[in-house]
């Protein structure tokens, strides 16, 4: 992640959704970001953060560090790490979309999302550490309306 | 996220409104139980004031529909517009509602 970088650690729980979604919107907002894609990053976040929360720390607790850097003049580089076992939600299956409303699993949308939602993302365990790694697009993908 | 029941003669109107996330979610859910409990057949979810929607929301509603279809009920939703609208077209859970612009619209069905 190249420099100036913005850091932040929070707990890794749903509570910490909107101090996530404040403290990266700053970064977005500055750079730029489309009014209507703020939701969005909002949503990528709050993914990650509860995939976090869910799979790498259960039973347990700990806490997220989340960065930021501007990438270019309309990406926004983000990385969120944690301390938890090793996770990488990435290699979760993708939903399967085509099931009716009684046989539809009622879970697996997030990472989906996630992905339809950013530019690019990676997964590395570095250390002790997971981390997250994607560019979201400042003014929204190609063919968004 | 705030949730206004209205009681209807066909249906109960639930105005949802604000953000719907992980930390809130279930409290649709919880929301819609009671209704289901009570022998309600058909919800409406009006969803204009709603801004936001996660995937636990998506999780909710999936949810309650699943629940009042095996009590040949169902969940019909309106208003959806901006983000809400556009994670229920991504994860094709659109075509598994009955889905109108207004709550008039969806109680002229039943």
């Amino acid at each position: 992640m190249d420099p100036p970088v913005e850091r932040l650690i929070l707990p890794a729980s749903a509570g910490s959704i909107s101090a996530l979604s404040e403290f990266v919107r700053g970064g977005a907002v500055a750079a730029g970001i489309a009014e209507n894609e703020l939701a969005k990053l909002d949503l990528v976040l709050e993914e990650i953060l509860i995939n976090v929360a869910r799979y790498a720390y259960t039973p347990g607790t700990g806490a997220v560090e989340v960065a930021y850097a501007q990438a270019g003049p309309c990406k926004l580089h983000v990385e969120i790490a944690d301390y938890g076992r090793i996770f990488n939600p990435l290699t979760a299956d993708p939903p399967d979309l085509s099931r009716g409303l009684a046989d539809r699993p009622i879970g697996g949308l997030g990472v989906f999302l996630v992905k339809s939602m950013v530019d690019s993302i990676a997964y590395r365990r570095e250390g002790d550490q997971n981390i997250l790694s994607f560019k979201f697009p400042l003014e929204g993908a190609a063919g968004d309306d | 996220m705030n949730i206004e029941p209205t009681e209807l003669e066909k249906a109960v109107l639930l105005k949802v409104t604000g953000r719907m996330d992980a930390e809130n979610a279930h409290e649709f859910e919880t929301a819609c139980d009671r209704w289901i409990t009570h022998g309600t057949k058909h919800l409406i979810a009006d969803l204009d004031g709603l801004q936001y929607v996660s995937s636990m929301g998506l999780r909710s509603f999936l949810a309650v529909a699943q629940k009042l279809q095996s009590t040949s009920g169902s969940l019909i939703l309106c208003g959806l517009h901006g983000l809400p609208l556009q994670v229920f077209e991504m994860t094709r859970l659109i075509g598994l509602f009955p889905v109108f612009e207004t709550s008039q619209q969806a109680l002229a069905t039943l």
